[in-house]
């Protein structure tokens, strides 16, 4: 209750906040009321639970409102904001304090309940429906701008969805490939009344033979229970398999935050609009969308990723203790009783970063000379002569595309696991992801040059390869050594992750130094790259201001 | 030395076909200097292309002493070019390379195609770009770099990589128009300097009125794709011109 309480504030402040600068408030109405409407269908609101943990189940409003019908205030008020708010001025202003206000007090409300029993009802072939309607929705906005084709992409997009439909629906194609969406989206209902009594009367008629069997493989018995509480925000195992959960209205999901930051967003932003009803620009629509899209997809990525700087504030006695211990770095350590087990860590760096920077060069170079030749084939302006060029051109293009698409560490990976560990592994690597960024920066440069002396040379009655050679070649060279010059710079710091494949350089001592344990030693590695880094960047940028 | 008979020319263009030349006929005998004027739009560019083979016309014949060059395969095409001298208004030069290098351009259509790669230009080719540099007067500047030099030294580097053609014909596209009023005068008078001492054919499209009827024995006019008025200076009357740049409607 308090931390929704926060949120809201936080939202309300947020608001007069931004009416300091003289910002437009009405923009605030929008996003809140998309932002809530996005909330409302797609975001955990708060938590059920059944047995295990995996049955878990976080409803969205939507969700809830089968049990809690008082929800669908909430719709009612957001579309009645969004439509004051075109009107604009005071008007609006009021829309979004109703609206805000009416959120807020629904989700209090809501979160205020206690604990109960709730039905699933699985909404079956929702996800799937929403999955089809993409091809539909895709062919649709391409055919926009092409009235002649605009029907027959619509046609081809339903047919294409009605397909993806059936085959996700069907149970040899997509629930067995995706047994999660079926009914993925699930409608929690009430319970008939009776229910609780039922199932702790049959909690406790079945404890006798349980106790049995609990006390055969020597385990402590159960006791029996007086109501759901006893069972400690969780119900039976067979409670759960028939389709009920704990509903448990506190238990605040990321959604809740988006509601409440939001309805106390508007509700702020509606009070300062209606003192100062000319705070609203022409384009308050279109950043309201995007405030709400923003919302819609930073949140659950947020959630997804575990954000939470708890985490950092249990975790900092940990960071203190590292920087102990790798403070002062150990730069040598000599055995006076036995120098053989002498180590030389500073030693190590060094020749490590050498065989770094030596992995960049030797995979940039590959990679150039052979991105260079194909380059040309992979420019638009080259290859409309004939079919076959055309052809080479798509070739070259998808081999760029996809070659683009497989980073350098995960060839790595491959490479390490053909030819062994060591350096070798790591500049094949290199060299082969790098063709495909140098290839496109080339043909790119390539369909950039000036036309005219192209013209001019074609008009002199020179052949083609010489028109290359003297139109194009000496427009592009200089930007083909700046683009590699740049890959160089990146591929440096990619040497350094590929040591922690394996693939030899630096990372590979800096990845022994930290698995030993050995912080002293890994710090030196960590300035020695701080140091190269911006060297190699500094010298790169410099050569590159000096040729184009 | 130039006969063209009926020569149209289309271009599919977003809004639909745009026809920039429509039934053009005229001949141009040896060593004559004529002048293309009209409005911007009107096919002067698009004419003069033709005559190189730059563009192939839709429609009709161009024989130039005697060769149809609308129909030539590419091999044929690069050997007729080599022959026509074209210099345009941006120039169109090499920035990066050496004065020198762009005016042994001129040449590489003379060098088998394995040499050219190369940049093995013979003797013969040096000699004639030296010549070409010092009719230009830029035989100090040759081997700067062409972007270190000033809009009206770029044109005549560009009238000498054409003149190390050696051509027959020279086709000149606005050479004027990025310089200002003396370099113009300059190019216009190198131009007359090689119609008359060398009886060499000269074709240029030009905006500035007063150089065509200083410097060009005749002059013809486009007009939305047609050819309007061919004849000498002294015959473009004055309600011609209007006619011909279509005044008496924007004044009115």
């Amino acid at each position: 209750m308090s931390a929704a309480l926060v949120y809201a504030l936080l939202g309300l402040g947020l608001a007069v906040l931004l009416s300091v600068a003289r910002g437009s408030m009405r923009r605030l109405i929008y996003g809140g009321v998309f932002g809530i409407a996005i909330a409302f269908v797609a975001f955990p609101f708060v938590q059920s639970l059944g047995y295990l943990t995996r049955e878990t189940v976080s409803p969205t409003l939507l969700g809830l409102l089968p049990r809690y019908p008082l929800l669908a205030l909430v719709p009612v008020a957001l579309v009645a904001a969004g439509a004051l708010a075109r009107r604009g001025g005071q008007m609006a202003a009021l829309g979004g304090i109703v609206a805000g206000a009416l959120t807020l007090f629904t989700g209090l409300f809501l979160i205020g309940q206690p604990a109960g029993l709730v039905r699933l009802i699985p909404l079956d072939g929702l996800m799937e429906l929403l999955v089809a309607l993409i091809p539909p929705l895709l062919l649709a906005l391409l055919g926009r701008r092409r009235a002649k084709l605009r029907w027959p992409l619509i046609g081809a997009g339903v047919l294409l969805g009605g397909l993806v439909f059936f085959w996700l629906n069907s149970s040899g194609g997509g629930h067995l490939y995706l047994p999660k969406m079926a009914g993925y989206y699930r409608l929690l209902g009430g319970v008939e009344p009776g229910l609780e009594r039922r199932i702790v009367e049959e909690y406790n008629a079945g404890l006798e033979e349980r106790n049995a069997i609990l006390r055969e493989i020597g385990q402590p018995e159960e006791k029996p229970v007086q109501s759901l509480g006893d069972f400690k925000g969780r119900i039976p195992q067979e409670t759960a398999a028939q389709g009920y959960r704990l509903l448990q209205p506190s238990q605040l999901q990321y959604g809740a935050f988006a509601v409440f930051i939001l309805a106390g967003l508007m509700l702020g932003a509606g009070l300062v609009q209606l003192r100062r009803p000319q705070l609203q620009e022409p384009g308050d629509l279109r950043s309201g969308l995007i405030l709400a899209a923003l919302v819609g997809v930073l949140l659950p990525a947020f959630d997804a990723t575990e954000f939470a700087l708890q985490k950092l504030v249990k975790g900092w006695p940990f960071l203190v203790s590292f920087m102990d211990k790798a403070w002062p770095p150990n730069l040598t350590q000599i055995n006076p009783s036995d120098p053989e087990r002498s180590i030389f860590p500073l030693q190590s760096v060094l020749s490590e970063m050498a065989l770094t920077i030596e992995i960049a060069l030797v995979g940039t170079f590959l990679a150039a000379i052979f991105a260079v030749p194909t380059s040309f084939l992979a420019a638009r302006n080259l290859t409309q002569g004939s079919p076959l060029m055309r052809g080479l051109f798509a070739f070259m293009r998808t081999f760029y595309n996809v070659d683009r698409g497989v980073d350098t560490l995960i060839l790595a990976l491959v490479f390490v696991a053909a030819v062994g560990l060591g350096p070798f592994a790591g500049v094949l690597a290199m060299a082969i992801h790098s063709i495909a960024d140098l290839g496109k920066l080339y043909s790119e440069a390539i369909e950039n040059v000036e036309r005219g002396p192209i013209e001019a040379l074609e008009s002199t009655g020179t052949a083609g390869v010489n028109v290359l050679r003297w139109a194009i070649l000496p427009q592009v060279l200089p930007l083909f050594v700046s683009y590699t010059l740049y890959r160089f710079e990146i591929n440096f710091r990619v040497s350094v992750v590929l040591g922690l494949v394996g693939a030899g350089g630096i990372g590979y001592f800096i990845k022994g130094a930290m698995d030993g344990g050995n912080y002293d030693q890994m710090i030196i590695g960590v300035i020695a790259i701080v140091i190269v880094v911006n060297l190699i960047d500094f010298a790169s940028s410099w050569l590159r201001s000096r040729l184009v | 030395m130039i006969e063209v008979r009926g020569v149209s020319q289309v271009f599919q263009t977003k809004n639909g076909p745009f026809q920039a030349l429509k039934d053009v006929s005229i001949d141009i005998p040896k060593g004559d200097f004529v002048a293309i004027i009209g409005r911007s739009g009107a096919g002067k560019s698009t004419f003069l292309r033709t005559l190189n083979g730059l563009l192939i016309p839709t429609e009709g014949s161009i024989k130039v002493e005697g060769l149809e060059i609308t129909r030539l395969s590419k091999r044929e095409l690069q050997k007729y070019r080599r022959s026509v001298g074209f210099i345009f208004q941006q120039f169109n030069l090499v920035t990066r390379l050496s004065v020198l290098d762009n005016v042994l351009h001129g040449r590489l259509g003379y060098l088998p195609t394995w040499r050219g790669l190369l940049g093995l230009y013979t003797e013969r080719d040096y000699q004639i770009a030296r010549a070409q540099l010092e009719q230009v007067d830029l035989t100090p500047k040759e081997s700067a770099r062409v972007d270190s030099l000033s809009g009206g030294q770029m044109q005549r580097v560009a009238i000498a990589r054409a003149m190390a053609q050696e051509p027959r014909l020279m086709l000149a596209d606005e050479p004027a128009a990025n310089l200002d009023p003396v370099l113009s005068e300059e190019v216009m008078r190198i131009l007359k300097r090689f119609n008359e001492q060398l009886g060499m054919t000269v074709v240029i499209n030009i905006h500035a009125l007063d150089l065509a009827l200083e410097y060009a024995r005749r002059i013809i006019a486009f007009k939305k794709g047609e050819l309007v008025f061919d004849g000498t200076a002294a015959e473009l009357t004055d309600e011609l011109v209007d006619e011909i740049y279509e005044r008496r409607e924007m004044a009115a």
